[in-house]
Order: C-alpha cells, then sequence, then structure tokens
C-alpha cells in the first residue's frame, strides 16, 4: 500500500499571525514538504493544478521535474490534473517527459475541476465537463499507446498522422487514477479503462465515499479487469497532530476556525465527526485510517492532506517527521495484516513494465531485460 | 410508530405525506396551517368526507422518528396515508452548514431523503419581504436537482394580513413549477383574521381533495430511494462505451 501527502497549493493567512506567505515562499514550501516525504519514507507527493489565486501550482510537471531531480524513490503524481481544459496531446508529452526525467516515478490523477471561469479562459464550457473529460481522455490514452494516431473529435482539432514524443518510457504509459467526489460517470470512467479511481473523501461522510467506491468496483469488475476486490483505490484524509490530542486540538482550532474551506461552518467537533479530519494523537490518526478499509475495502493509495488552513512550513515540517516516524509504519503492519491475498498493490512503473512484457504486448523500444 | 397505525398499513403500502413547514416560532400558525391541511389530506385519501375528527398521529422526521399512520379508511378508492413532519426551524443550523460544506448533516440529510422519497409533498412558510422566507428557499435549495419532479405539492402560506395572498402565485407556484413539481389548483393563505372567519376550511378541504385525487394515481410513482448525493446508483450508469460514441462524429 502507497502513503503519501497532496498539495492544494493554496497561499491562505496564518490566522494566529495574520501573516500571507509570498507565492516563491509557498512554491518552496510545496517543495520542501515533497522533499521531506521522501526523507521521512512516504511513497508519493501530488500537486494539484490550478488557474486562478490565491493557488500557485498552475505548471505542475515543471514542480514535479525539480522534485524529480532532488528525490530518489518518492513518485509524482498530481491532485488532480484537469483533463477537461488542459490539452490531451500536452498532457501526453508533458507527462512522458516526466516519466523519462524521474525514471518512471511518475503516475497521474485526472480531474475535472470545479472552478467555473477556468473553463472559458481555456476556451471550453463548464457544462461539456464529463463529455470533455471522457473524449480527451480516450484520447490522451491512444496517444500513449499509438505510435502515430489519426484522430478526430468534438473538442479539439483533429491530427492526422501525429505521434506523441517523447513515447512513454519502456513503452509503458504512466498510471492513470481518475479523481471524482460526486459523479458516477467517472468512476465508470476509471472501471472501463481499468485505471484507479481515487474519492478525495475529505469533505465528505463516509456513506457517500463507500457508495462512490462500490459503484467503481461493481463497474472495474464488470469490464473483466479482475474482482471488485482488486479494483485500485486511493482516498484522502486530513489530519493534524501532537502527542497528547488536547495539544493537538488547542493548537489547530484557530486554523479551522478562519480557513476559508474549514471556518466559520460546523464545529471542529462535528466536522471531525462527519468528515476524515482527524484532530488527535498519532494513535487517533491511525486508528481513524484503518477505519476507511471499513467502507471502501482494502484499498491501495492513502493520500494525507497535511499543509491546510495556512499552517506554517515549519509546523507541516513537523507533522511530516509523525507522519512518517509514528503512524505510517504501523499503518503499513496494520494494513497488510488486513489485506486479503488476491489484492493487488497499485500498479508502479517495474510492475506495468513486467505486466507489459507477461502480456507480449509491450513495444520493442527501450524495454530492459531482466 | 403506534400499534394501531402498523395493523392498518398491514399488507397495503401506506402513501407517504411529507410536510415541510418553515414556521419559526412554537407554536407556530404556519405549522398549524400545515398540520389542518395534513389531516385533511389523510381523510381524503381515505374517502371520508369533509369535517371528520383530526385523527393524524404525527412525527417528526427531525426528530428522527418513524413516520404513523392514519386513515384506514374502508371505500375501494380509500388509501393509507402516513404523514412525516419535517420542521425546517430545527434544520436551520444543518441547512447552513450545508451551503458552506457541500455536504447535508445527518438529520438534514434524513429530511432531504424522506421529502426525495415521499408521495407527496404539503409545504407551507410564513411570507417574509414579499415572499417566502429565506429558511425555506434555502432547504429547496439544497436539495438535489430534479428530487421533487413529477411529485404532487399542496402549498400553503401564512401571513399577517391577507394582503401577502398572492405570494402564493407569484413566488411559491414559479418555485415548484421550477422544480418541475406538480402543483394544486388550490394554494392555501391564512391570515391572521382566517382563523377566525368563513372559508379557510373549505379551502383546506378542496386543496386537500386536490392533493389526495394525485396520491398514488395514474403517473404518480414513489421514488427510488436517493441513494447518495450524487445519485450513484449502478443500474443508473450509462455505459462508458455509449458515452464515448456519442461523442464521436
Amino acid at each position: 500500500m502507497q502513503f503519501g501527502i497532496f498539495s492544494v497549493g493554496d497561499v491562505t493567512p496564518d490566522p494566529t499571525t495574520g501573516r500571507t506567505p509570498t507565492e516563491r515562499e509557498r512554491i518552496k514550501a510545496m517543495v520542501a514538504l515533497a522533499l521531506k516525504a521522501e526523507e521521512v519514507g512516504l511513497d508519493v507527493f501530488a500537486t494539484g493544478e490550478h488557474h486562478n489565486p490565491p493557488f500557485v501550482p498552475s505548471s505542475p510537471t515543471t514542480m514535479l521535474g525539480y522534485i524529480a531531480a532532488r528525490t530518489e524513490r518518492l513518485i509524482l503524481s498530481t491532485s488532480t490534473t484537469l483533463i477537461t481544459t488542459n490539452d490531451p496531446v500536452k498532457i501526453a508529452e508533458d507527462f512522458a517527459m516526466l516519466q523519462h526525467l524521474a525514471d518512471g516515478r511518475v503516475d497521474l490523477m485526472m480531474g475535472r475541476g470545479n472552478t467555473g471561469p477556468v473553463y472559458p479562459w481555456f476556451g471550453q464550457d463548464i457544462r461539456q465537463g464529463i463529455n470533455l473529460a471522457v473524449e480527451n481522455y480516450a484520447l490522451l490514452h491512444r496517444l500513449w499507446r499509438e505510435d502515430v494516431v489519426d484522430w478526430e473529435g468534438t473538442f479539439r482539432t483533429p491530427l492526422q498522422g501525429f505521434t506523441s514524443t517523447p513515447r512513454p518510457l519502456d513503452g509503458v504509459p504512466p498510471f492513470v487514477w481518475h479523481g471524482s467526489i460526486r459523479s458516477p460517470e467517472i468512476a465508470e470512467q476509471a472501471a472501463y479503462y481499468g485505471d484507479g479511481f481515487f474519492h478525495n473523501n475529505i469533505f465528505w461522510p463516509a456513506d457517500h465515499t463507500k457508495r462512490m467506491v462500490e459503484l467503481y468496483r461493481a463497474r472495474y469488475a464488470h469490464y473483466g479487469h479482475g474482482t471488485p476486490e482488486q479494483a485500485i483505490v486511493g482516498l484522502g484524509g486530513q489530519v493534524f497532530m501532537r502527542k497528547n490530542s488536547q495539544d493537538a486540538v488547542r493548537e489547530f482550532r484557530p486554523y479551522f476556525d478562519n480557513a476559508p474551506v474549514y471556518g466559520h461552518g460546523p464545529s471542529l467537533e462535528d466536522f471531525t465527526e462527519q468528515t476524515p479530519l482527524t484532530v488527535g494523537s498519532p494513535q487517533q490518526v491511525i486508528e481513524r485510517t484503518l477505519s476507511f478499509r471499513e467502507y471502501a475495502g482494502d484499498y491501495q493509495r492513502q493520500l494525507f492532506l497535511m499543509d491546510h488552513a495556512g499552517l506554517p512550513l515549519k509546523t507541516v515540517l513537523e507533522q511530516l517527521d509523525m507522519l512518517g516516524e509514528e503512524v505510517v509504519p504501523v499503518l503499513r503492519k496494520e494494513f497488510a495484516a488486513r489485506r486479503p491475498a488476491g489484492v493487488p498493490d497499485a500498479p508502479e512503473h517495474a510492475s506495468l513494465v513486467a505486466a507489459a512484457k507477461d502480456t507480449g504486448r509491450e513495444r520493442t523500444e527501450g524495454v530492459s531485460t531482466v | 410508530m403506534s400499534e394501531e397505525s402498523v395493523r392498518a398499513g398491514e399488507g397495503r403500502d401506506a402513501l407517504r405525506v411529507v410536510l415541510v413547514s418553515a414556521g419559526l416560532s412554537v407554536p407556530s400558525s404556519t405549522r398549524l396551517l400545515g398540520d389542518r391541511l395534513a389531516a385533511a389530506v389523510v381523510r381524503r385519501a381515505a374517502g371520508d368526507g369533509a369535517g371528520g375528527t383530526d385523527v393524524i398521529d404525527r412525527t417528526d422526521v427531525t426528530q428522527g422518528a418513524d413516520g404513523a399512520a392514519s386513515g384506514s379508511g374502508s371505500g375501494a378508492g380509500s388509501r393509507n396515508v402516513e404523514v412525516q413532519v419535517v420542521e425546517l426551524r430545527e434544520l436551520a443550523v444543518e441547512i447552513a452548514h450545508h451551503f458552506t460544506n457541500g455536504f447535508p448533516g445527518p438529520s438534514l440529510a434524513a429530511a432531504l431523503r424522506a421529502v426525495t422519497e415521499a408521495d407527496a409533498l404539503i409545504v407551507v412558510t410564513p411570507v417574509f419581504s414579499a415572499s417566502y422566507s429565506g429558511l425555506f428557499k434555502s432547504f429547496f435549495d439544497v436539495m438535489e436537482k430534479d428530487a421533487l419532479a413529477g411529485t404532487p405539492v399542496l402549498i400553503g402560506a401564512t401571513g399577517g394580513s391577507a394582503r401577502h395572498s398572492l405570494v402564493l402565485e407569484h413566488a411559491m407556484r414559479p418555485l415548484f413549477a421550477y422544480l418541475r413539481a406538480v402543483v394544486v389548483p388550490t394554494a392555501v393563505y391564512a391570515a391572521s383574521e382566517d382563523w377566525g372567519a368563513d372559508g379557510l376550511a373549505e379551502r383546506i378541504e378542496r386543496a386537500a381533495g386536490e392533493l389526495a385525487g394525485l396520491l398514488g394515481g395514474a403517473g404518480a410513482r414513489r421514488r427510488a430511494p436517493a441513494a447518495s448525493p450524487a445519485g450513484a446508483a449502478v443500474e443508473d450508469v450509462v455505459p462508458f462505451a455509449e458515452r464515448l460514441a456519442a461523442l464521436r462524429r
């Protein structure tokens, strides 16, 4: 099972000091968190993609390429890559390039984006969101698997004799997750391709997450990719920890009460009861996270949102130390002990290369024989 | 649910009518109007004439109780009706939180489910600033799109004087028309003075008769339980290949 962090990349004032980081500070902080993630033994760093203030990460592969050069093991991913408003040709190129530079340590998560004006800013119509996700991904899927593509669709200018370069590393495209909170159509899309399904449950009650994941698992089996239990599921989660849970609550409360995404709504107590937000001791975080499998089944990827609500970098780095040292080692052991045989790990580059060789579908170019 | 009402509903599915009341005071005249309308609907559905006693045994969804049934009629056209009450006053905070968070708290989720699954609705609001109250509108703002499509609805409102009565026709009826509900022709307005005057009881009976006429009749349907805020049910999914093919030129 993979454990990692995902960042929205919001520039949010620290409510306890009133200080707002600069864009440069926030971008560098995201990089620092990625490096820390590798240092403390996490598996994945994922960045969001946004095209409006107060968010900084508009150019994910630039950031991930920089992180790739400074890490050895960390898988670089996105949360999410906008399949609606980005040109699928550019996604194919950018992420194949990143794959080569990062020696295969790359996957990505498709998302539609829910910021209305971004669609017209990029020449699209939000009412076509699902259709854009369907058509653009179908093209992206082909660009990574067919050397020469002739294509014509509804939303993009046609392609004749187009080859997306560089070709995917070892002829194996990056693994793709499809992220959706509310849309059964996207769970269906992930199932159709046998791709991963990520439910970002951080603002949602468990029963909703359960239904979306069950739908994906049922359709994954329907399309013959395996049993429902073998479908590839990822979940979010967000935490704030201190050794004593009372200290965690006391320290986090002013952040919760003022954060744009949490504040001025339900109390911290109600919110933690109704969503995955956990504010407490490392042991409480362990117990809460282990409980996710009770409604989502045994799953493959757990991403934590740690740099939320305007917390300063120093605090978030401390949080990552606790996550890496006290929480994730226990979670790895406990999840493994509970997981039945036959539930696969999340695909990574090496396993995808091996699978491609097994089925004899690998391209000849660049396949290393072991 | 009382023992008696369980027996009354035995072997025959009771129709579910949900009363949504936006009255704010306790007791409230808006709720009083809603209760009178509900009792009349139960009577009319049971096939009793006007003027029967109020035998309705209500429960409050917002307090998590089971629904109760009444009106066990004996005529050929008689129907058992179970009335559930949604008091928006008790949901005011969860409704506001739904706006800021994007998902309903437990009590609001139960109320939304009850309304979505209802065979018919009775909705009543006080008149505020020339329209329904903000709380009333907010409840329907957080409902899933299409949740009320095809649902028979009886609309009612209360106010200090009869000057506000056209709020029913100029605000309430368009709202439910937009939601594609089936609004019965008679809307019932009760000004303070109506509680001591002739006419209100007759309007209540007429409106209740119209709603009872639509209950479980041709075209009526018991909606499938709302699966989720996303409505994610496997049988509803359009197979991916169909969706993709629709985009091919």
